[in-house]
This record gives C-alpha cells, sequence and structure tokens, in this order.
C-alpha cells in the first residue's frame, strides 16, 4: 500500500484535483450537466490546501472562456469548464484563440452528454476540435481523465495553443477510486507582454497567424504517433481488430472479458481524438482485416481515418448514428462480428425473454417532475388560469422545462430562447394582425446567461410579450449555484450584487413588478394585468419576476409559515388537482375514492389550496 | 475475482445515490477496483434513477448492460420490476417494500402491479429475491432517511464483507451526530 492518499472520487472531481494539482492559477465556469461538479470541487480542494486559486461562475460560458483566457496571456495556467452545449456559446473565443494562442497552459473542458441524459443535443465536443484546429483529449476512466488534465496543461505550454478535454457523461459521472499527489506551486506572476500582431491581430495577421496554427498542429500530430495518451493492447487474431477512444474503450474492454475474446483482438485506444496520430492508425489498419471504430457520440476519429475501406463503424452504418454507444450496443456489435467470424460467445447473456418479461409488465414512466413546493409550480398555474391555453408559452432551460408537465412550456430551444422565441412569435403574429396572447418563462440564472441581450433586443425592436423571470435565488437544476444576482461567489465569498430587476429596467421595460408566485390568486391578477401592458397603445414587454426561493435550496421560509392542508369530504376523486397541479404531495388513494396528502413529502407550502376547482383541499385547523 | 456488479435503483430523492456511495467506498475499502455510474441533473427531480457499482480485480467502465448484474436492490417495488432485465441467472434481489405510485397511476389510467404479480416477476428473473420492510424498519428508528443503510444490511447477508468494514465506511460516509442511528439501521437490515 503506498502512503499516498487516496479516496473514491467523482469523475469530475478528479478533473477538478488535476486541475489543482497542475498549479492552475484561474479556473472559471459556468454549470451545466454533466460538468457542474468540477468548479466546487476545485473550490474544495483550494480550501484544503489554502491556494489563493481564482475561481468564479461566470455569467456564462464565452465570459468564462475570455476570462479565462485572458489570465494565460499573462502567462499563469487557466482552465475553463462547462457542458457540450455550452462550448456552442463560447464557440467564438475558441476559433479566435486557435489563432492567437496562448501562453500559460490553457485547458478547455467541456463534458458531452450521449444519450441525451440531461442536454438539448449529442453533439460532439470533439468536432470543436477539428473545427477551431486545437488538440482534443477523451478520456475513458476518471483516473484518466485526472492524468490528462495535466497532460493538457503541458501540451498547451509547448504549443502554446488551447487544450480541450472531452469528457464524456460516463466519465464525468463515474466515481472511481484516486490517488492524490501533491500540488505543483508555480510560480507565474502576471505579466502580460504587449504583442499586437498576436493579441490584437487584424485580419492582416491573422493569415499568418492561420498558418502558425496549421504548422502547430502539424507538430502535434507528430507528437502524438508516440504519445502515452494512445496505447495499444495486443491481440494474435487480426481478423477484426479495434480503434476505440472514451467510454466506448472502457466499455469496449469489459464486454470482451465479459464475452471471453479479452486479448484475442488487438485494440487501439486513441487518447489523443484530434489531431489522430495518422501513421500509427494506418500501421494498425494494415495489420488488420476489419476493424471496427468505437467512440462517442460521433465519427470524430473515424472521419480523420483517410483510408476507409477496412472499417466498420457509424459512417457504413455498423455502429448506431444516434444514442450511447451502452454495453448492450457494444456486446451486440461484438456478437455479431464474432458470428462472422464463426466464432461462439456465451450464450448465458441472452435477456430477451426477461426483457419480454419486462414490456409485458407495461409500468407506466415516471416521468421527472417538479418538486413539492417548488415555487415554479405555483408560478406556471397561475400563468395558466391568468391566460388559459390559447397563450403561446415560450419556455427555457432549468428545471422549469418540467413546465412541460403543466402544458405552460411550449417552446424548449436553449439558454435564453424563451425571451427570443416570444419575439419572433409576437413579430409574425402582429405580422398578420393577430392578437395572441404569449407568456415565456425564463430561470434567474438563465436569464442572467442570455437573457439580458435578448430582452435588450425585444423592447428596440418593440416586441410585446410578458416574461416571468421565474427568480428561485439560485441555479436549481445544476445543484445550487450561486448567481450574479445573489452576489454569492464560487468559494463563498461575498461579491456585488447585480440585480435582475435593475437590469430589466436598464433594458428599457417600462412594466417590471415583482411578486411570490405562492400569492396564486394576486399572482394571477398581475399576470393578467402584464397581459394587458402588452396591449396598450404605449405598451410593450411586461416583466414578472416570480420570486421565492427553491424549495431545496432554501426551505426556512416554509419552515418559518408552514400552511399545513387537509383534504376534506368534498373530494370527489376528480383528479383535477393530479393533472392541473401535479404535486408529487398529491396522490389518489384508491380505496377512499379520493386525493389525500402525503405528508411524508408535503412540505406546508399550501398553494394546493388553489389547485381545487371544489374547494376541497384546506388550509388544516391548527 | 470476477468482477461484481450492482445495480441500485429507486426514485429520485429516496437516498440511491448515498447508499451507492457507501457501496463503492466499500469495495474499495476492501481493496477492490472500483467503479460507479449515477444519474445527476434531471432525472433527479422524482423521476427512475439506475446506479451501478462495480467491484473486480480490474473494471474499465461503469455500467453493465442487462443481464449482468449480481445484485439488484431497490429502493421502491415497481422500480424492481422495471430493471429486472439487468440481473443475472443467478442474481439476487433486495427490494424495499414500498410503493410510490408514478403519476399515470394516481392521476389513473394505469395499474400499479399487484403483489401477485410483483413476486412472479422477480422469482422468475433471479435466484433469490428478498422483499424487506427496510422503510417500516427505519421508520421505527425514527427517520425514513436511514431506508437506505436498513437495505445495505439486508445486501449484506449476501456479501462476504466482514460487518467491522462495512460499519467504518458508514462511519466515515454520515454526519456523526448520525453515526449511532446508522449502525442501528444496519442491524436492523442485517437482521430481515
Amino acid at each position: 500500500m503506498s502512503q499516498s492518499k487516496q479516496e473514491v472520487l467523482l469523475g469530475n472531481e478528479a478533473i477538478a484535483r488535476g486541475i489543482v494539482e497542475s498549479g492552475c492559477h484561474v479556473v472559471t465556469s459556468y454549470p451545466g450537466t454533466p460538468s457542474s461538479e468540477i468548479l466546487p470541487a476545485v473550490v474544495r480542494f483550494k480550501k484544503e490546501l489554502g491556494l489563493d486559486t481564482h475561481v468564479e461562475w461566470s455569467i456564462n460560458e464565452k465570459v468564462a472562456y475570455e476570462v479565462a483566457l485572458a489570465a494565460s496571456y499573462t502567462g499563469k495556467r487557466a482552465a475553463v469548464i462547462m457542458k457540450q452545449v455550452g462550448l456552442n456559446v463560447a464557440a467564438d473565443p475558441l476559433m479566435s484563440s486557435a489563432y492567437t494562442g496562448v501562453r500559460g497552459g490553457f485547458v478547455v473542458i467541456s463534458c458531452d452528454d450521449p444519450g441525451p441524459h440531461s442536454s438539448q443535443t449529442e453533439q460532439d465536443t470533439r468536432f470543436y476540435a477539428l473545427f477551431a484546429k486545437v488538440p482534443a483529449l477523451d478520456p475513458s476512466t476518471p483516473r484518466e481523465a485526472k492524468e490528462m488534465v495535466k497532460a493538457a496543461f503541458e501540451l498547451s505550454e509547448r504549443h502554446y495553443l488551447p487544450v480541450i478535454l472531452r469528457p464524456a457523461i460516463r466519465v464525468s459521472h463515474a466515481r472511481q477510486n484516486i490517488e492524490f499527489i501533491p500540488v505543483v506551486k508555480l510560480q507565474r506572476p502576471a505579466d502580460f507582454q504587449k504583442d499586437p500582431g498576436r493579441w490584437a491581430a487584424t485580419p492582416r495577421f491573422r493569415l499568418q497567424l492561420h498558418k502558425e496554427l496549421n504548422e502547430k498542429l502539424h507538430d502535434i500530430q507528430e507528437e502524438f504517433e508516440t504519445s502515452e495518451l494512445n496505447t495499444s493492447v495486443p491481440g494474435d487474431d487480426r481478423r477484426l481488430g479495434f480503434i476505440a477512444g472514451g467510454t466506448s474503450y472502457a466499455v469496449l474492454r469489459d464486454t470482451l472479458q465479459e464475452l471471453e475474446l479479452e486479448g484475442r483482438f488487438p485494440i487501439l485506444k486513441i487518447g489523443t481524438s484530434h489531431p489522430i496520430p495518422q501513421r500509427l492508425v494506418k500501421e494498425f489498419v494494415a495489420a488488420c482485416d476489419q476493424v471496427l471504430v468505437l467512440e462517442e457520440p460521433d465519427a470524430v476519429i473515424e472521419l480523420q481515418i483517410l483510408d476507409k475501406s477496412k472499417l466498420l463503424g457509424r459512417l457504413n452504418g455498423v455502429v448506431p448514428s444516434a444514442g450511447e454507444l451502452s454495453p448492450e450496443v457494444i456486446r451486440q456489435l461484438l456478437v455479431q462480428q464474432a458470428n462472422e467470424l464463426g466464432m461462439e460467445t456465451p450464450t448465458e447473456i441472452d435477456t430477451g425473454e426477461l426483457s419480454q418479461l419486462v414490456g409485458d409488465l407495461g409500468l407506466p414512466v415516471r416521468r421527472p417532475r417538479l418538486c413539492p413546493g417548488c415555487p415554479h409550480r405555483a408560478a406556471f398555474f397561475g400563468m395558466k388560469r391568468a391566460l388559459g391555453s390559447k397563450a403561446i408559452y415560450p419556455g427555457d432551460i432549468g428545471c422549469y422545462t418540467l413546465g412541460l408537465n403543466l402544458n405552460a412550456v411550449d417552446t424548449c430551444l436553449d439558454m435564453g430562447g424563451a425571451v427570443t422565441i416570444a419575439s419572433g412569435l409576437y413579430q409574425a403574429y402582429r405580422q398578420d394582425n393577430r392578437d395572441v396572447p404569449i407568456a415565456a418563462t425564463i430561470g434567474d440564472s438563465t436569464f442572467l446567461h442570455s437573457g439580458v441581450p435578448a430582452l435588450a433586443n425585444a423592447v428596440y425592436n418593440g416586441a410585446r410579450f410578458v416574461l416571468v423571470i421565474l427568480d428561485n435565488s439560485t441555479t436549481a437544476m445544476t445543484g445550487m449555484q450561486p448567481t450574479a444576482d445573489s452576489g454569492m461567489l464560487a468559494d463563498g465569498g461575498q461579491g456585488q450584487r447585480v440585480a435582475i430587476g435593475d437590469l430589466v429596467q436598464a433594458c428599457g421595460v417600462k412594466f417590471i413588478e415583482e411578486m411570490d408566485p405562492y400569492r396564486v390568486q394576486e399572482f394571477e391578477a398581475l399576470i393578467k394585468r402584464a397581459s394587458q401592458h402588452t396591449r396598450e397603445p404605449d405598451g410593450g414587454v411586461a416583466v414578472v419576476i416570480a420570486k421565492r426561493p427553491c424549495v431545496l435550496y432554501d426551505p426556512s421560509p416554509l419552515e418559518e409559515n408552514p400552511v399545513p392542508v387537509t383534504i376534506s369530504e368534498d373530494c370527489d376523486g376528480c383528479r383535477y388537482c393530479l393533472i392541473a397541479f401535479e404535486c408529487p404531495a398529491l396522490v389518489l388513494d384508491e380505496d377512499l375514492g379520493r386525493v389525500v396528502v402525503d405528508r411524508r413529502i408535503c412540505v406546508n407550502c399550501g398553494v394546493c389550496v388553489e389547485a381545487c376547482p371544489k374547494g376541497a383541499i384546506v388550509e388544516a385547523e391548527e | 475475482m470476477k468482477t461484481m456488479n450492482f445495480a441500485l435503483v429507486g426514485v429520485g430523492g429516496q437516498g440511491v445515490l448515498l447508499a451507492s456511495d457507501i457501496l463503492s467506498e466499500l469495495g474499495a475499502h476492501v481493496g477492490f477496483d472500483v467503479k460507479k455510474s449515477e444519474v445527476h441533473g434531471m432525472a433527479q427531480r422524482g423521476g427512475s434513477v439506475l446506479s451501478q457499482v462495480r467491484w473486480g480485480d480490474k473494471v474499465y467502465a461503469p455500467l453493465v448492460g442487462k443481464g449482468s448484474v449480481d445484485y439488484l436492490i431497490s429502493f421502491e417495488l415497481l422500480e424492481a420490476l422495471r430493471w429486472l432485465d439487468f440481473l443475472k441467472p443467478d442474481g439476487i434481489a433486495v427490494v424495499n417494500e414500498q410503493r410510490l405510485p408514478p403519476l399515470a397511476v394516481s392521476s389513473g389510467g394505469m395499474e400499479y402491479p399487484g403483489e401477485e404479480r410483483i413476486k412472479q416477476a422477480l422469482s422468475q428473473a433471479s435466484k433469490e429475491y428478498h422483499i424487506v420492510p427496510a422503510l417500516a424498519k427505519a421508520q421505527e428508528l425514527g427517520t425514513e432517511r436511514a431506508t437506505n443503510v436498513v437495505l445495505l444490511g439486508a445486501l449484506s447477508r449476501h456479501l462476504d464483507v466482514p460487518e467491522k468494514q462495512w460499519l467504518e465506511v458508514i462511519e466515515k460516509r454520515v454526519p456523526k451526530k448520525y453515526v449511532d442511528l446508522n449502525r442501528k439501521a444496519f442491524a436492523a437490515g442485517q437482521a430481515l
């Protein structure tokens, strides 16, 4: 047993440990599943080790990218962390910084979500590496992710380029025992050296920078030919070989073991998914009759392989082109290939019969729902009561996308999309002189992320709609990260508060009101007044700030003022409340034929008193 | 040793994550290579959750496929059925006796499977299954939140890991003031 400390860490915590162990000075992020746990873990290690690392939750990914990049300009090490769709937001600085290059090691960590489990697309971050012409590393396990962070900083400093680390969800959200190593303390006083031809390059200089980038990429590819990040597993049966990266490599190794085929076929593991080591790959492919390429979520390695004649992969339809390469999918691919080679595989893994059994049970799906007492439910309920089902309800990204269940979310495009879609809908209907009520919802963190320019645009261009900012004081969906409106900083310190109401006012909105959505009747009346404002001659966008903290984040207001309810004999089991209000704490008692309150999960918000058309849900007598 | 695979399933908010954390820490404590997968984000809001834990000499991925799970630990009856085809033919299911009807049931339209159906499916899919009153035992101890540790106690009867090591990991993972409670919860589970 070595003396070094070991701990079972989440992949994201292992990455954080790698960042800290690499002596990184500045770390920025915007939360998003599956990346959200990295920055808080950096904070944990920073505190444990007494480091003065600058950490921040930035307003959005573009901002986060640029703040970290500037630290690299000064020679310090910097990392920026986001989920894969966050990189869409940060694509602009990514492309440009590939040309300008960096000084201190700069690592872009973008977590992919094959599945997708918690994202609007299954996009592959590694395509951005090809697009921007920067290197990308792809870990298969949490332990490897930590090692690759170190490799990424060193690579970045050898070639003065941003380096992408792309952990997929099964790395970010896997746990593994991880060894801690001592932290490197790098003395790097900030030293920005003026070089306008680089840091302020005009198009005239950009051509030269592009040529420089091409040379860097060429050198990096040469380096990757012999890099330890690419490894091979020998196998004598060369009728079939595997080229694999990321989680797919890990699943492949386990599945070969399970099928008693371990050590039989050669494997080339690609850790440097861009640029791939072309000569190494060419030699490997030449030595095999056929090569199955396994990677997620898209064909990034496969596309880079020049001679595809022996390849079996996504491009020729052998590997499915959407969804996770789960153990089932890879097992099926291996069994199929083994059978084609006339080999037998263990048959006991046939789960057809059991799957049939589970299918025949016809189990009801358990879809995610808003929590008991969630202030969003109250807001949606009030909005629906005010504007009915003819109104159009553009929604956004967060817990409150679950307003879908209440028919109070009709669109969900991307971060900030509620405001812009509402604007565009208004303009489209206005052209036909049609008055359709539009009521958009956006969370506090999402509004700050990209709702502000969208709102300024709406006001400027004369759009008219109701915008409800669901302000629950936190970024709830991704694990309660603080927002600029709270003023709380990533490490728990107090920063300068940026008030949402002030921003709305500065965007030129004339109707701004704030209310606790628990006051359902008043809230309903407020939404009606807001909607009226959008129709008045001098009206415009009306903003309602629905203010009430997330019940998981801050249960104290409910503990101080509980409103316990009871259900009277008047309940006839009509189920209206179950469908229109959908609180998990309201359940139908089949035997009684009426709704009862599940006391174990009820948080005594009392809002459901409004949800019964028969008045059967009443405040309990003390 | 052959790799040992666990699937812990339940409903978001039931404490599946903490139980799977304890199980993976235990594997590492005993000296295995450990991998675990878990679910964050949207699914945590009352949806079905699956966490897998794997112990072995060398484990590559945190996931296992259908037909590969040795122990299915379910926090809820219906959820046990949903993941049944993950069990190996000689797999064991340990199921908390608790019903949480999904909305599709409580708002009408669909039915929660009956007791006989549940038992029949469990017996068809596993070598042995145990429906245990973990929730009730936890309630007797004063808090439902101990249900997960009661379930782990029930699971421990099937594993060749000394009680001492279980307790060491549990003590490490739970807040100090709850150590005694969780020791009792574990003992209650062992007795089920």
